[in-house]
This record gives C-alpha cells, sequence and structure tokens, in this order.
C-alpha cells in the first residue's frame, strides 16, 4: 500500500481521522438534504474507501437522515463530517471537504443536486472578496480571532493544550 | 448596515432544533475562513445576520461550541447542522443561510476571508455535470425520499409526527 495519510478533523479537535489512500471521488451537492446538513448552500464530500478510512481519535456523531444514508458530525462542535451509506455491500465512505488539514488536496469534479440550486449561485462566486481582518463590512470578520479554539491543520498528540 | 422586517423560520436536518426571526440585516455573505470552514465542514459559510431580539427559538436548543474568547458557534446536537456564529458581545447573530427553511431569501452580497478561499473556487460553477438528483439516480432519490427523516421547509406544530418519521 502506498504510504499514504491525508488526515482532517472537526472543529474543536475532538474528532480525527486518515486516509490511507487518495480518495476515489469528489463532489459537491446542491441536494436540499445536504443543505440542510451543512447549514450552507451545498455539501462537498470526498468518497474513500470505508478499509482505508480510520478514525484516529474521537467516535463520529451519526444521525440516520433516511433509510440509505447517515449524516456524520462532531457531537462536541457540530462540523458536518460526511456522510455513509447504510449499505454494508457498499466499499467507500463520504468526507466532507471542509475538515480536511488541507482542503486544497482535494478538488470538486462533479454538481450534484441541481434541483436545489439557488439561482444565485454563479453571481455570489463572481463577487470581490474582501480578506479577514481588512475590515468590517458584513461586520463579523474579526470577533473570532481572540483566543482562538480551532484546532490546528494537523494531528496533534492531544487536544486540547494542557 | 440596514435592518429589514420579515417573516422566515429555519432550523436543523432533523428538526429538533427551530427558529423564527422577524427582521434580518442586509449583510449576507459568506466567509472562506478557516474558522467558518471548519464549523461548516466546507470551502466557506453562509450566513446573515439577525438582530437577537428578533429572534426566537421555537422547539429545542442549539448546542454551542466556543471557537475563540467571544464567539461561539451553534449546532444541532442531535443530527449536527450548523446554525450560527455568535459574537456574544454583538446584538446581532449571524444564521446559517442553508438553515432557513427556504435560504433563496438571502442571496450573499459579498465574500470574506479570502485569505482561505480556495483557489478552484472561482471556476466551481463551470464544472459540468449539473444534474438533479432524480436525474442522477432515479430509484436512489425514491429511496431517500421515501425514507427521509428531513424536516420539512415550513414550520410543523409536532416532530416527528405520531406513527413514523417521514413526512
Amino acid at each position: 500500500m502506498p504510504d499514504v495519510r491525508i488526515t482532517g478533523g472537526c472543529q474543536c479537535g475532538a474528532v480525527r481521522y486518515a486516509m490511507h489512500t487518495p480518495p476515489t471521488d469528489c463532489l459537491i451537492c446542491y441536494c436540499r438534504m445536504c443543505q440542510k446538513q451543512f447549514g450552507n448552500i451545498f455539501g462537498a464530500f470526498a468518497a474513500v474507501e470505508r478499509k482505508d478510512f480510520e478514525i484516529t481519535r474521537g467516535k463520529l456523531g451519526r444521525w440516520k437522515s433516511s433509510d440509505i444514508g447517515v449524516r456524520t458530525f462532531c457531537a462536541d462542535c457540530g462540523t458536518p463530517m460526511g456522510w455513509d451509506s447504510l449499505d454494508p455491500s457498499r466499499t467507500n465512505t463520504w468526507v466532507s471537504l471542509g475538515s480536511l488539514d488541507n482542503v486544497e488536496a482535494v478538488r470538486p469534479l462533479a454538481q450534484w443536486g441541481g434541483e436545489a440550486r439557488p439561482s444565485w449561485v454563479d453571481e455570489v462566486i463572481a463577487m470581490p472578496v474582501g480578506i479577514t481582518g481588512g475590515g468590517d463590512a458584513a461586520g463579523y470578520r474579526d470577533a473570532d480571532r481572540i483566543h482562538p479554539r480551532t484546532h490546528p491543520d494537523h494531528d496533534t498528540e492531544y487536544w486540547p493544550p494542557k | 448596515m440596514r435592518q429589514y422586517a420579515i417573516e422566515a423560520s429555519g432550523g436543523c436536518q432533523c428538526g429538533a432544533v427551530r427558529y423564527h426571526t422577524t427582521a434580518a440585516m442586509d449583510n449576507a455573505h459568506i466567509c472562506h475562513c478557516r474558522m467558518c470552514q471548519k464549523a461548516v465542514g466546507n470551502f466557506f459559510a453562509a450566513l446573515v445576520g439577525v438582530p437577537k431580539d428578533a429572534l426566537t427559538w421555537t422547539r429545542g436548543e442549539p448546542a454551542t461550541f466556543r471557537s475563540s474568547a467571544n464567539v461561539e458557534r451553534g449546532f444541532c446536537a442531535r443530527c449536527g447542522t450548523p446554525l450560527f456564529y455568535n459574537d456574544v458581545t454583538s446584538k446581532r447573530i449571524a444564521l446559517t443561510i442553508g438553515s432557513f427553511d427556504n435560504p433563496e431569501l438571502f442571496p450573499p452580497q459579498a465574500q470574506d476571508g479570502i485569505e482561505g478561499r480556495l483557489p478552484f473556487f472561482d471556476s466551481l460553477h463551470e464544472i459540468e455535470t449539473e444534474t438533479t438528483t432524480e436525474q442522477e439516480s432515479e430509484a436512489w432519490a425514491a429511496a431517500i425520499k421515501a425514507s427521509s427523516n428531513q424536516h420539512p421547509d415550513r414550520d410543523t406544530a409536532a416532530w416527528p409526527p405520531q406513527g413514523g418519521h417521514h413526512a
């Protein structure tokens, strides 16, 4: 097996995982169920073989969104972690892209769920972008920079720091 | 930033936590910063401010994670849906746009956090495959629809419904 280790986890660091092979698929999904799971315009997922996916710290929260699958998350901080089929014969599971330590490691190759794609998505993508700390247009940007408790984007021996 | 009157409800995926607001700010935006990415497990958070005195939690209570000294991230402890960004020193709270029953009401007007913005973000809309869930896999979509435990996109008197989860 190639020596691959792609890591990630939730915001607070209670749940950490490692992939031991690169993802086999990657997509964003606008369907209303993915929107709700992520509280967002779309969900973003990478597929990895179950045998190559390891939870290295903590335990995934699981909520059965239908008879087909389970939405996974961190029960301590809420970070959406992925989607898992209830079909035991399926060989893969899906991991939320934003939970990866290196979000740039995987690029979406497909869009699903066109029926719920908001009409303004293209316009939003084209809008100018501000930098954190660069102003107060939205009124929120800087408040979350004081003593942040987000887990760093790499594996840690223990967490939170003593 | 301007405040305007609106009647809008929303909540988490499973329906254990529901809210209603009678006003919103005209600051709908997406934020690419790494802390928002982690909070919502995605490339960005989509948020809109509402005055705290206009917001009512109509069912259940959100769980929170204190992401920094003055900010808490709200979510449903049962199903995980990210619900808000709350600067505890502010008179406003930012709700996740995707948790509203009708996210179309809040088209984002700005993007923040360019330092965390993914290089492929501006070409996301060019990804060709844009099918509906039904077109992608009819049988699969039908099976999900028939057994969905997701709360409907409207207020409900009781949830889950008596005699079954499926609405």
